[in-house]
């Protein structure tokens, strides 16, 4: 019965590497797989392979009968990988000496744990030489410059699509919609230093006509983005979209005149907005 | 022949084990704790010497060296003498022995919740308690050592063979990862930084798991398991083949600790692929236990004790493949700083050792109290508990360490971070974080079913201190040397097997080493990294002190993801005065090798008063004492001293200097402070901490943001 069930459990393995197998190749085609989706399936199917060797272990373990002219090929493979010494005939290799009651069969080392070995030395070797002598492999330093490279290039698409909105191109947003999603974002980032209501404690007041680094949807989107590292603003480029900067930024222009708790005294000059500058509502 | 009368001396070896049972059960308990801390941070009650950077390395400590520690001292004692035949060398040896770790267990107690640390993980206790680790630890070989060389066995069995390679590495491993330069009674510079600290801290770190967790332990498996289940080992050969491939090899690994590190590339390789030929000499170890339990598979249905064995090695089998696994560049990528490492260790850990730790202790206690187990029934109840608990304690850790890690490398359409906020990847995991809890508390909840066992066991029995036996003296006829039986021979030479096992771990120490110490070109130098100053230097003292590297690595990989969301990735050169490395291994909150200038001081002032003003929900402990402790500045001029030793190149002279330097920064600060409306003094601990994570990565800040326009 038993070995039946291993059989079928060893087919079902055999099917499912194969199926793996098959789909880690489609995969490698297709690129909008998110990152780490390759290295998820290696993993599977590293940890199916290794489920395939335990069971082996297990199975062999128990094998208590001794290999029969006649058995399933599955026997006859089995045997070859592991050439065991049945447990009947165990006598014929017990070693003669004995400690404290231990005593210690002479069965050869199974031939599959040594092909594991040499597979792993030889993985190993080929790893250097693919690393180190050949360069075929990309050492940690071009991996990266390789991925910076390619986000440049996205990034270069999308400016030059007009999805990507700059500091030249930027308007202020007065759409509820737009002005909520704003608010939700600076929720989330910008009320530890502002204040909720914009009245300013690490950072300054939001509210009042006052700006250290002008005021205006320009000025402003300008500060989110490239922050001013010397007076503690983060710099929110690499955490915020462009479109979500534009929506923060009229968020908190919209906070213009309204009367915080607790407002923190005015920094800054005194901001009037250019005449020329007609920046109204727009959409996207 | 004649035969000689001795008596084993069983008295030590249940010392020993209470020991094991004891610290076991405080090591686990302290574990519960950390692991409720990180989602309810409260439950340090604003306590310092109960904060999570302080007492996670107390938890670590005490389950790897007071518990497993103990547990092999208890199979060693027990084993050893029977394996030689002969009663151990010297029994004041042995009590000294005893007496001496449990006094270090307890300093280690005391000081690590004080905050009186190196950083360095797993070697985190102070130079005085090295030096005591190190004494005990000799007075342990000799005693063993004594033992062999009295022996009336001739030939030594292969569990003596990993005793052996135990003593020896570890001896190498504490030693070499230990040097350090005392200021005070407390506190200690390593000798190493930066990428060279890294390396050396690694193999150490690594070599402790391999010859501390692993060779005793697959020692006392040779010995314990053959015995529960009375069965002959499968393969001798196998055990000569794994034993050798698994101590010269091991000793590579460390720097796969490090991949994507600035430890340069060969290092890194170095690691990888003798990670990768470690699974077959494991594997060796776990076929010989597994295989040695044919024919007596019946009986692991019935009998715990085999059922804790047969976990236990399973156990080793799944960590020894996994960690090949995840010493793989791709793989490493996504788990290194997560949690999954986390997952992976306990599977060590509770799986491995704890399991055949318990294993042992079931068969080993009824034994020396000439009695019967107290109760089958419970033992059970343990081992599925048990299971159970590491179950829920792995699964929940992978979920985790992987949704994580996907969060943080996920980019949205417009190429910006998908999740930009640090916070918002914890919090996800949170509930996980439950899940672990409940886990580790099942399985403390099985160690206390098998407390009130054993005690049970040993009140209805009475304990037999001294065990007589009898044996011929040892056969003085020399072996022959001849081919195909040259082992045998080593096995009865047990000075030759010592020197053999010397030089197979340390021919890949060197090759590691003598490279990273004596070629330059393996660190870069970066004109304008300078030395800290003198507050900042205070500063990262206290650092050192709450355990900040606990939590938060020092190491930005060179990843986009991780240069998007802190900034330039961290080169060689700029650790070059960094005595220790604090690189961290894990990042339950951000890195900071970039933090410097990122916020205002006020912004750092308000955050470690209670870091949820700051970031709501952050899960980090509040450390109002920072605010209100005097720094103490009489300790400048020392460490100044120290680390000119060591080779920062300050100024001669510039030590009687350094303390108004140090008060000149520390008013500025204050006085910044004091412009937002904060009533900051100059000479409190938090003005330094200010000062370092404000110097922190800015030394190449301005070449790093013209090169990135």
């Amino acid at each position: 019965m038993r070995s039946k069930f291993f059989n079928r459990f060893n087919f079902i393995l055999l099917i499912s590497i194969l199926v793996s197998a098959f789909s880690f190749t489609q995969a490698a085609g297709q690129s909008d797989y998110p990152p780490g989706y390759y290295d998820i399936i290696a993993v599977a199917l590293v940890i199916i392979v290794m489920i395939a060797f335990l069971g082996l272990i297990y199975f062999e373990s128990r094998k208590d009968r001794e290999l029969k002219q006649g058995e399933s090929l599955w026997d006859k493979v089995k045997y070859m990988l592991t050439r065991s010494t049945p447990i009947e005939k165990e006598a014929d290799i017990l070693l003669e000496h004995e400690y404290d009651g231990i005593r210690e069969l002479d069965n050869r080392i199974p031939p599959w744990f040594n092909g594991l070995f040499y597979f792993t030395i030889l993985f190993g070797i080929y790893y250097l030489l693919n690393y180190h002598v050949f360069h075929t492999g990309k050492l940690q330093y071009e991996e990266y410059e390789e991925e910076m490279k390619l986000a440049a290039m996205q990034k270069a698409e999308l400016i030059e699509s007009g999805a990507m909105i700059n500091e030249e191109t930027v308007t202020m947003l007065t759409d509820a919609a737009s002005l909520s999603a704003g608010k939700e974002i600076f929720k989330k980032n910008c009320v530890a230093c502002h204040l909720d209501d914009g009245g300013g404690l690490v950072g300054p007041n939001l509210t009042d006509e006052y700006w250290i680094h002008g005021g205006g949807i320009k000025n402003v989107f300008k500060t989110i983005k490239y922050g001013v590292p010397a007076k503690g603003m983060i710099r929110w480029e690499t955490q915020l979209s462009p479109r979500q900067i534009q929506e923060v930024a009229s968020y908190v222009l919209s906070l213009q005149g309204t009367t915080p708790a607790n407002p923190k005294a005015p920094e800054g000059e005194k901001w009037e907005e250019p005449a020329a500058d007609n920046s109204g509502s727009s959409s996207m | 022949m004649e035969l000689e009368k001795f008596s084993y001396d069983n008295g030590i070896v249940r010392k020993f084990a209470l020991a094991t049972v004891l610290w076991g059960f405080i090591g686990m308990l302290v574990g519960v704790l950390i692991a409720t801390q990180l989602f309810m941070p409260a439950l340090n009650f604003d306590i310092s010497f109960l904060t999570f950077g302080r007492i996670r390395p107390l938890h670590t400590n005490a389950v790897i060296f007071a518990f497993v520690g103990n547990a092999i001292f208890t199979g060693v004692y027990y084993s050893l003498q029977r394996l030689c035949k002969a009663r151990m060398f010297n029994d004041l040896l042995s009590n000294i022995h005893f007496w001496g770790w449990q006094l270090i267990i307890v300093s280690a107690a005391i000081t690590l919740p004080l905050g009186l640390t190196t950083s360095k993980e797993y070697a985190e206790l102070e130079w005085p308690i090295d030096i005591a680790i190190a004494v005990v630890w000799i007075i342990f070989g000799i005693n063993m050592f004594g033992t062999i060389f009295k022996r009336r066995e001739k030939h030594m069995y292969v569990a003596i063979w990993f005793y052996i390679a135990t003593w020896v590495t570890i001896t190498v491993l504490h030693v070499v990862n230990s040097l350090e330069l005392p200021a005070s009674f407390m506190k200690s510079y390593p000798i190493y930084a930066g990428v060279q600290d890294a390396l050396v801290q690694w193999w150490y770190g690594h070599n402790a798991v391999a010859f501390f967790l692993t060779t005793p332990v697959l020692g006392l498996m040779y010995y314990f398991l053959p015995k529960a289940a009375n069965r002959p080992i499968y393969s001798y050969r196998l055990s000569i083949l794994h034993f050798w491939a698994l101590i010269f090899i091991y000793i590579w690994a460390g720097p796969h600790h490090l991949l994507y590190s600035a430890l340069p590339d060969w290092a890194q390789s170095l690691g990888t692929v003798f990670s990768i030929m470690l699974i077959a000499p494991s594997w060796g170890g776990m076929l010989n236990g597994l295989l040695t339990l044919r024919g007596a598979w019946d009986r692991v249905r019935e009998d715990p004790i085999l059922k804790f064995m047969v976990v236990a090695v399973t156990a080793y089998g799944m960590s020894t493949f996994e960690g090949p696994m995840l010493s793989l560049k791709n793989v490493n990528a996504i788990a290194h700083f997560t949690d999954w490492i986390i997952s992976h260790v306990h599977i060590g850990a509770l799986g491995w050792n704890g399991m055949l730790a318990f294993g042992m202790l079931y068969w080993l206690v009824p034994k020396l109290y000439r009695t019967d187990l107290y109760s089958k029934k419970l033992a059970n109840l343990h081992f599925w508990i048990a299971t159970l608990g590491i179950v829920f304690y792995a699964s929940s850790m992978y979920w985790a360490g992987i949704a994580q890690s996907l969060m943080w490398k996920q980019f949205d359409a417009s190429g910006v971070l998908q999740y930009p906020n640090f916070l918002e990847t914890v919090l996800q995991i949170i509930p996980m974080y439950m899940i672990r809890m409940f886990g580790g508390t099942l399985y403390l909840t099985g160690v206390v079913i098998m407390m009130y066992n054993l005690v049970k066991t040993m009140k209805q029995g009475s304990f037999l201190a001294e065990e007589a036996a009898e044996a011929p003296p040892m056969d003085k006829k020399p072996d022959r040397f001849v081919k195909g039986l040259r082992h045998r021979w080593l096995e009865g030479k047990a000075a030759v097997f010592t020197v053999l096992a010397f030089v197979a771990i340390l021919v890949g120490t060197l090759v590691e080493f003598v490279p990273m110490f004596m070629v330059k070109s393996n660190i870069p130098t970066i004109a304008s990294v300078k030395p800290y100053t003198p507050l900042e230097l205070q500063g990262r003292d206290i650092y050192i002190r709450e355990g900040c590297n606990n939590c938060h690595s020092q190491l930005i990989r060179p990843f986009r993801s991780e240069t998007e969301r802190y900034g330039e990735y961290s080169k060689a050169g700029e650790f070059v005065y960094d005595h220790p490395f604090l690189w961290g291994s894990k990042r339950t909150g951000p890195d900071l090798h970039r933090v410097g200038g990122k916020y205002p001081n006020l912004w750092h002032y308000l955050h470690m008063e209670n870091p949820r003003s700051m970031s709501p929900g952050s899960i980090m402990p509040s450390y109002p004492w920072l605010l209100t402790n005097d720094l103490d500045i009489s300790t400048t001029p020392t460490k100044i001293n120290v680390m000119r030793t060591l080779g920062v190149p300050y100024p001669d002279g510039y030590e009687e200097i350094a303390t108004d330097e140090l008060m000149a920064q520390a008013e500025q600060i204050a006085e910044d402070l004091q412009n937002a409306g904060i009533p900051a003094e100059p000479n409190k601990e938090i003005i330094a901490l200010i000062a370092y994570l404000q110097r922190l990565g800015t030394d190449i800040k301005a070449s790093d943001l013209s090169e990135n326009k």
